[in-house]
């Protein structure tokens, strides 16, 4: 499967979905105005990725600020990996700084939300 | 104000709203300075006058910038100069740029020992009373036999500032204590030679004396931040990386932020955009320190009939527990299919998880139609 790269810029994360490479990231910061239109391209091409996903997939996460708009498209991604779970062994990693209160909250509210293995990790 | 406000940041949003034009602006930060936050600061700044400036004013937004740049410095080797960082704490630098019709003020504020007082001033008189031909001449005599000191002193960047911006630099000693004075330094552009006599009348709030009198009532606040203009997606990315680079306080840094977001871009999303401006929704904002409190502030236009659901939503969040909240929360991260227009949504039950105390709000009618909307929250300050 084709991957799929997005540069970070002021307002949206960095973006790799490459399973050739095994590496699965989103990074940095995620504010956007339109979390709706940024978010579908990676919503699309993980619910293709569900099909046929690599045997193992590690998901990292490593923001470091979520608006509330892309905290409900990120809900999305992590449910279409459970669905990818389906097929394939998946891990979900939420990196957080260990200042990062809210980080950690945004990360335990989603690993509370789901059955996929999600680890919470402190970094720093 | 149909009912005066019991709240004084939500009294002085209100009047500064009302106060300037539809396409004005005005941006005041009052803190430490360090090199990131003043690269921060002038690209804010740089991008807001683009924005309501046309190809015809390049030059002049050059000379804006260029005026930003040595007020900017002059603040930082000020701030050097005087050793101990304490007193830097105790009467923080300034930098302000307000936007009055065609006219743009930059002023700038440090302390300044009371022995270099007078030195000081009398380099600006000589510079005050120069023309054009004499201040250029007096500008190579300094380059060429004058004792320049290690941060390009002098009184260079002063020559420089009036040269550029062809106005007088205007000057404003205060006095502190028995060690310091405050040094207000303002620049008007374009040239203010010419039209002098109406200045007082319409560019009263921008003049020295009106931007003195907000710095007083900012440092009675303890206001850090003061951003009376547009919202637009391009500023709260400005704004975030400022509070940013105020790197003391780590994890408040972080609340901060996050709050932030939250509040303006709720602005930018719902906030009523004035027809004549396609720079953004008009707007408040406001960074303070109450205590142990680091307060936040806005103020928006909103349509009239906008106000019932808004307090609605807003009473929805004060009046349950936090953790009643994050239920909720969770309830509408999982909700794909209801549209946002009916419920309570993820931005308002965020805000008041984070904030440390209920949401405050108010709503008053503006002078000119529409509803001024006025949020407050509230973060713990944490080192």
């Amino acid at each position: 499967m084709e991957k799929l790269i997005l540069e970070e810029t002021e307002d949206t994360p960095e973006i790799i979905l490459d399973p050739e490479e095994g590496k699965f990231k989103i990074s940095k910061i995620s504010v956007p105005e339109n979390a709706l239109d940024f978010y579908r391209p990676v919503l699309d091409w993980i619910k293709q990725y569900a099909e046929e996903p690599n045997i193992q997939t590690v998901f990292d996460f490593d923001l470091e600020y979520v608006n509330t708009a892309s905290s409900k498209q990120i809900i999305q991604i992590i449910l279409l990996l459970q669905k990818v779970s389906e097929k394939g062994d998946v891990k979900v990693n939420w990196y957080y700084e260990s200042i990062d209160e809210d980080m950690r909250a945004l990360g335990a509210r989603y690993k509370k939300l789901v059955t996929v293995p999600f680890d919470l990790v402190e970094i720093e | 104000m149909a009912k005066e406000s019991t709240n004084n940041l939500f009294r002085a949003a209100y009047d500064l709203f009302q106060r300037i034009g539809s396409t004005d602006f005005e941006y005041v930060y009052r803190g430490y300075f360090n090199h990131n936050i003043t690269k921060k600061i002038l690209i804010l700044a740089d991008k807001n006058v683009a924005k309501v400036t046309d190809e015809s004013q390049s030059t002049l937004q050059k000379r804006i910038y260029y005026i930003m740049v040595e007020g900017l410095q002059n603040i930082t080797h000020h701030q050097e100069e005087i050793a101990n960082d304490r007193n830097f704490d105790k009467y923080p630098g300034l930098f302000a740029i307000q936007k009055s019709g065609e006219r743009y003020f930059i002023t700038t504020g440090n302390i300044v020992a009371n022995d270099k007082v007078d030195e000081l001033k009398g380099r600006l008189d000589v510079i005050n009373s120069l023309d054009k031909e004499n201040l250029k001449r007096y500008h190579r005599e300094i380059l060429t036999c004058g004792t320049i000191s290690d941060k390009g002193g002098a009184g260079l960047g002063l020559i420089e500032m009036s040269r550029k911006s062809g106005s007088k630099l205007h000057y404003k000693f205060e006095g502190l204590d028995d060690e310091f004075t405050y040094f207000y330094l303002q620049t008007q552009l374009p040239s203010d030679d010419n039209d002098v006599a109406d200045e007082s009348v319409v560019h009263s709030h921008c003049s020295m004396e009106g931007l003195m009198s907000l710095h007083h009532k900012m440092k009675a606040e303890n206001l850090q931040l003061l951003f009376n203009g547009f919202f637009n997606q391009e500023n709260l990315l400005s704004l975030l990386a400022i509070i940013k680079s105020r790197s003391n306080m780590p994890l408040t840094t972080i609340k901060i932020s996050n709050v932030m977001v939250e509040m303006l871009q709720n602005i930018i999303k719902h906030g009523a955009k004035a027809e004549d401006n396609n720079v953004g929704a008009r707007g408040v904002f406001f960074l303070g320190q109450t205590g142990n409190e680091t307060i936040l502030t806005s103020g928006n236009i909103i349509h009239d009939d906008a106000a019932g659901v808004i307090a609605q939503r807003l009473e929805f969040v004060n009046g349950m527990t936090k953790e009643a909240l994050s239920d909720y929360y969770d309830d509408i991260l999982l909700d794909f299919d209801s549209t946002d227009a009916k419920k309570t949504g993820l931005g308002f039950t965020d805000l008041r998880i984070k904030s440390d105390r209920p949401l405050k709000y108010e709503f008053q009618p503006l002078d000119g139609g529409g509803t001024f909307y006025l949020l407050q929250t509230a973060i713990k300050t944490t080192k």
